[in-house]
């Protein structure tokens, strides 16, 4: 798993290479630190490259959308593949997030 | 031990004959010493009075030579004056002076030769101390002519020696008289001259004959008259007597030896040798009993190991009762063909096989401890009730083996392992899991005969928390999974040679034959191949075949897990395989994958307390329409089916973190049911594909 975070003005661009499993998401958790201070602006998750989700995988994105929340930032979730579209249908994920192609 | 009484028997009967020979030996060595060292000392007592004798008789003929030239010097003298009778004292007296030995001498002549001097006329000079007496004797009452000194000669012509008598005249001794014819010019015989000597100096030389102490001479004349002898002689038993004759007297000399002086000596030294054989004979004795006591101990020693031998037969028994051992073990199934065979080297081995049958599954095992004899039967009947009491709560090889391993490294203080080959075998659709532990891997016999592939591992009881690595194989109707231990390739013959895998492989490959006769083909083989040469190791074999022909519609497979984290990932690749093998499309893998992780997610996280190590067993059970996945572990009792699942339907402010993933798992699965089972949770969820 390979995770790449670059900023353009005030909208992040955070990039998931690979399966975000459980021992993924732990490592995850701690770069996505910054990220979370950033929560104000725009959050881009680029799923294009990623090919698995857990739920501790979810649980970044239920974060990441939590601290937006309170600082009134977005965050849109890119270009998920079919099966990851699953698991956000079935965990209701798909309401949570502003989902893009 | 017939043959060793036969043996102590028969070395009894040697050693009274050793002693027998011996002692007869010792016996007839003293005897021949004995008469020789008898015939030597008595040659030399003989050759002593000879040289005695002989140096006696000297000294006598030269006394008797001197006497009788003296009396014959006198009887000349006598002869020519025979006119002047009134002068006769002087030859006599002259002849007394230079012959000290003669105590008196006279001349004594025939009845009436001188008329005017009567009858008898015997004129005689006697030693008296250093002087002489003179004086004539003859008269009524000394009547020389009656004499035998003086008939003897007149009437032979020749001088003579008399026999002893008594001499009142010369000196109250005993005396002998040597007489000669006393003859007048013309050559007639007129009365003799004669001499007296005492007997004193015989008996003193007699006495000198000193050869040995007590020993002594002594003289008798022709007519046996003993001439001289010690005054004081005793009376010896057996005394030895050497006589020799002196000169022509007719006498006879002497020498009495008493028996003891000769042999009193070699009497000592016989007894000495007596009692030294005496010696010999006692250590002899005593050698043959301390030799008669070694061999009654080791009769003991041969008793004892009988009855070690015995209880070994015993506990040979006990052992062997232990294995299964009744063939067909398993007469009422056919899906499965099995024997087994265990040889011990020794009366009792380290070897070991089990098996048995629970849910449609064969449990079976094989083990070779380290050494041999009754150390390693122990150790192997410690080995076999381990695995049948760690078996019957595990379900994977790799936890029997583990579990068996901690408790062999935790009480094994004497260093001693084993190797072991530990498998499942599902009869319901030939899949094979097992897991070694050092032991040499087994052969699988299909339509060749190959090597079943083994991580090797360490023994069991060496290290406690070894990490051992579980595999699994799937057997096809007919085929065989043959497990041996090192006694079958490491047979040797009397060179040494091993029998070795390959031809083990070449015996057992072709033909379907039954477990049991390939078994005996390989036992005869391998007895062909050993000859006379002795069983150095314990040999022990099973062979399991797998007759199920029904075709399998499920499989299994299998993946044990450490309770770390990292390992999740593994998960993608157990159900990839899945996948692959079952045709399953990518979006259900996925799916599984992921129901799978949060589970074991779950186990891994939750299950055991912090720092302990723990392993997460998944079960996959592949169906024609579903999928079965058992996850298991050994962590406090838990049931995540009853955690709350989180509410997808509420704003993303209000929702919990937790909670999602057994969400996800009753999303996926069809169904999902927890239960506590012997110390074990045991999840298990079904997805009909």
């Amino acid at each position: 798993m390979e995770t790449k975070i670059y900023k353009e003005g005030d909208v992040t661009t955070v990039k998931f290479i690979g399966r975000l499993d459980t021992p993924a998401a732990q490592e995850v958790t701690k770069e996505i630190e910054s990220v979370m201070d950033a929560a104000s602006g725009t959050v881009i998750m680029d799923c294009s490259e990623m090919t698995y989700i857990s739920s501790s995988g979810l649980r970044i994105f239920l974060s990441l959308r939590k601290a937006a929340a309170t600082k009134g930032g977005e965050i849109i979730v890119k270009s998920i593949s079919n099966d990851i579209r699953q698991v956000f249908m079935m965990t209701g994920f798909l309401n949570l997030f502003q989902i893009q192609d | 031990m017939k043959q060793v009484n036969k043996y102590l028997r028969k070395s009894v009967w040697t050693g009274l004959l050793l002693v027998v020979i011996a002692a007869a030996t010792l016996e007839a060595t003293g005897l021949i010493q004995y008469y020789f060292s008898r015939k030597m000392l008595t040659e030399e007592a003989r050759q002593r009075a000879e040289s005695e004798m002989a140096l006696a008789r000297q000294k006598i003929e030269s006394v008797m030579t001197t006497v009788e030239t003296a009396t014959e010097n006198l009887s000349w003298t006598a002869g020519l004056i025979l006119e002047s009778p009134e002068y006769f004292f002087i030859p006599i007296r002259r002849m007394m002076e230079t012959n000290d030995i003669i105590m008196d001498a006279a001349l004594a002549f025939t009845d009436g030769f001188y008329p005017e001097r009567g009858k008898w006329f015997e004129p005689l000079v006697a030693r008296r101390g250093d002087g002489f007496e003179e004086m004539v004797l003859g008269s009524e009452s000394h009547d020389y002519m009656t004499a035998e000194w003086f008939t003897k000669p007149i009437l032979t012509g020749k001088g003579s020696w008399s026999e002893p008598y008594f001499d009142d005249i010369a000196g109250m001794t005993t005396v002998i008289t040597y007489s000669v014819p006393l003859k007048d010019t013309t050559g007639a015989i007129v009365g003799v001259a004669a001499a007296d000597i005492t007997m004193e100096w015989l008996n003193a030389l007699m006495g000198q004959i000193q050869l040995y102490p007590d020993s002594y001479g002594t003289i008798v004349n022709g007519n046996g008259t003993l001439l001289a002898s010690p005054p004081e002689t005793l009376k010896f038993a057996n005394p030895l007597r050497y006589t020799s004759s002196v000169g022509d007297t007719g006498w006879s000399m002497s020498v009495v030896i008493p028996e003891e002086s000769v042999f009193g000596g070699m009497k000592h030294i016989n007894t000495l040798v007596l009692l030294l054989q005496l010696l010999g004979l006692a250590m002899i004795f005593l050698i043959l009993r301390s030799a008669a006591k070694s061999q009654i101990r080791y009769q003991e020693l041969n008793e004892k190991k009988q009855v070690m031998e015995s209880e070994l037969h015993i506990a040979h028994g006990i052992q062997m009762a232990m294995l299964p051992n009744i063939f067909p073990p398993f007469p009422e199934r056919n899906d499965i063909d099995m024997f087994a065979f265990l040889d011990p080297a020794k009366e009792v081995g380290g070897d070991l096989y089990d098996f048995f049958i629970r849910n449609d599954k064969l449990y079976f095992c094989i083990g070779d401890v380290s050494g041999k004899g009754v150390p390693a039967s122990l150790v192997m009947a410690v080995t076999r009730s381990l695995f049948r009491t760690v078996s019957a709560h595990e379900r994977s090889p790799l936890h029997i083996v583990t579990n068996m391993n901690d408790s062999m490294s935790d009480t094994n203080e004497d260093t001693m392992f084993v190797t072991f080959f530990c498998g499942i075998l599902d009869l319901l659709n030939g899949h094979l899991r097992y897991c070694n532990a050092g032991h040499n891997g087994p052969l699988l016999l299909g339509d060749t005969v190959r090597n079943l592939p083994v991580e090797p591992n360490i023994p069991l009881g060496i290290v406690s928390g070894a990490a051992f690595k579980e595999q699994e194989a799937d057997l096809a109707y007919g085929e065989g999974i043959f497990l041996y231990t090192d006694g079958i390739t490491e047979a040797e013959d009397k060179n040494h040679n091993m029998f070795g895998e390959e031809r083990v492989k070449s015996v057992l490959a072709g033909g379907n034959g039954m477990a049991k006769d390939k078994l005996a083909k390989l036992k005869k083989a391998i007895s062909d191949f050993v000859g006379g040469a002795v069983q150095s190791d314990d040999m022990t074999t099973v062979l399991i075949r797998y007759m199920n022909d029904r075709n399998p519609d499920t499989m299994e497979r299998h993946l044990i897990l450490h309770n770390d984290i990292q390992q999740i990932p593994q998960l993608a690749g157990f159900v990839e395989a899945i996948a692959q093998e079952k045709h399953l499309d990518q979006s259900l893998a996925m799916s599984l994958n992921l129901a799978l992780e949060e589970v074991v997610t779950n186990v891994i996280m939750y299950a055991y307390p912090e720092g302990a190590d723990g392993l997460v067993d998944i079960e996959a059970i592949i169906r024609k329409e579903s999928i079965d996945f058992l996850v298991i572990d050994s962590g406090t009792p838990f049931d995540p089916t009853t955690v709350p699942a989180a509410n997808i339907d509420a704003p993303a402010e209000d929702r919990p973190i937790g909670g999602l993933g057994i969400y996800l798992v009753k999303s996926i699965m069809d169904t999902v049911e927890y239960k506590r089972y012997e110390g074990k949770n045991i999840l298990s969820m079904t997805k009909k594909i």
